[in-house]
């Protein structure tokens, strides 16, 4: 006699690591706090906007499910007006360019960002978004 | 050290101070009437966009890259205040065209007292145009570099640098230190300011506003001088600004005849320890933009109707969360 299979409980994929839950509430926390003031980003019309369906946003928002794709979280980013960078973080992802930067020279950035982990803020700004001063 | 954080430029010293930072922004407003008026502060209508100058390297000319800083955009005829916002105290050398703003000379890197050459914050929290007496300024309006209008081309003759150009230096730290032994309630006051210029387009004189530019109340030693930091804000033509960045240009904002008929306020900034400079002769014989275009025999303002001002906002020192800053 074949064993019997354990029921399928959910066809909810679990989250597959700490940070998508994290991505899900933030996404909500935000959300909600606009719909506060502007009805239009009710559940239902952002998922609208982004072209998702509003339950499959809802599980996203719970942590139900994998955060969506990288398209889908720029169209997210731009709706809500976050920084995408920030979202893909919380994601567990790295953009497209992002990785097309690093694939070109991973040891060198690895490096470059593994120094850059303990340094003070300004330093940090210093090579991020330092404004070049040139001949005038 | 100057970062562009959002649509804001950061001047921080850490190796002087860790509370050494200044925020500068560019301020949308109105283009107040050029006529034989003088009007109080206009809104601030939201930052411009600022951009870094590398970001679009491939498709600018060499001598916009070769001058770094970034890039603002702004259409023609349209006007903007600089807003400073700093705890810590910074002596601020603004020029157009490198024809330093408040005394109408050539843009020096030094500080000087007589005329003084810069403003300092947080006592000065915002310029709106070129000091041309004591008490009243001319706004900064942007118009197209080589036609004349421009301040850099009334004083120097040239047409050759336009945009904006910022120097700071901060306050020694132990002069910082006495500052708040002594009034330790300088920290609460704040300033906005911030601007860049594109090589495209340049700074001409517009209408008459009262805003007083205040005397340096520090020792000449008490400024780290040898500390300085630097930005050139190139101003880009606001029709050149979609197909160089890809993004669009914030709309042009409401006349001043329109938002005063709207009921909407005008602002005074009134500091009464504060010792007003006497403004430059050499900026009050500059033309405005309107007297410049009548002696072309042309119209470069297609909107100059006189405002009818009715409600006044006065803004102090000790009250620093300005109204004026208003969102775009």
């Amino acid at each position: 006699m074949p064993a019997s299979r354990p029921p399928r409980r959910s066809s909810s994929r679990k989250p597959r690591s700490t940070s998508q839950p994290r991505f899900g509430a933030y996404i909500r926390e935000v959300r909600e706090r606009l719909r506060k003031a502007d009805p239009r980003f009710s559940l239902r019309q952002v998922a609208l906007r982004i072209h998702v369906q509003p339950a499959y946003l809802s599980q996203v928002e719970r942590g139900n499910v994998a955060p969506p794709s990288e398209v889908t979280i720029r169209r997210l980013a731009k709706d809500l007006g976050e920084d995408l960078d920030v979202l893909l973080a919380l994601a567990g992802k790295v953009s497209d360019d992002l990785q097309e930067v690093i694939r070109r020279r991973p040891a060198l950035f690895a490096e470059l960002l593994r120094s850059l982990k303990g340094a003070p803020t300004h330093a940090v700004l210093r090579v991020v978004r330092e404004v070049r001063d040139g001949k005038w | 050290m100057v970062t562009l954080e959002g649509d804001r430029l950061v001047f921080r010293f850490p190796d002087v101070h860790e509370q050494a930072r200044l925020t500068v922004t560019f301020q949308r407003t109105l283009r107040i009437p050029d006529d034989d008026r003088h009007y109080p502060l206009p809104p601030g209508l939201g930052g411009f966009p600022l951009r870094h100058m590398d970001d679009y390297r491939g498709q600018l000319p060499k001598p916009w890259v070769e001058r770094g800083g970034v890039l603002m955009p702004m259409h023609q005829a349209e006007a903007m205040w600089i807003s400073f916002a700093s705890h810590y105290p910074m002596a601020v050398t603004v020029a157009a065209g490198k024809v330093n703003a408040i005394t109408g000379s050539a843009l020096t890197r030094g500080l000087h007292r007589r005329p003084q050459n810069y403003l300092v914050t947080p006592d000065q929290p915002w310029l709106d145009g070129f000091c041309v007496e004591k008490g009243l300024i001319r706004q900064f309006v942007a118009m197209p570099l080589g036609q004349g209008y421009s301040v850099e081309e009334q004083v120097s003759r040239t047409a050759e640098h336009g945009g904006l150009q910022l120097i700071v230096r901060p306050l020694k730290a132990a002069a910082y230190r006495r500052l708040q032994r002594e009034r330790n309630d300088i920290a609460r006051r704040t300033a906005f300011d911030a601007y860049c210029l594109s090589s495209d387009m340049g700074l001409a004189p517009g209408g008459r506003m009262r805003q007083e530019v205040y005397e340096d109340p520090f020792e000449t030693a008490d400024w780290a001088q040898k500390h300085v930091s630097r930005c050139f804000i190139t101003i880009v033509n606001g029709a050149l600004w979609l197909p160089m960045t890809g993004e669009a240009l914030p709309s042009v904002p409401p006349t001043a005849s329109d938002y005063t008929a709207a009921g909407l306020p005008w602002f005074e900034y009134y500091n009464p320890g504060a010792v007003a400079l006497p403004g430059s002769k050499t900026l009050a014989k500059v033309k405005s933009v309107k007297a410049m275009s009548g002696s072309k025999g042309v119209s470069a303002l297609l909107e100059n109707d006189s405002a009818d001002v009715q409600r006044r906002i006065r803004i102090h020192p000790s009250r620093p969360r300005r109204v004026r800053e208003g969102r775009s």
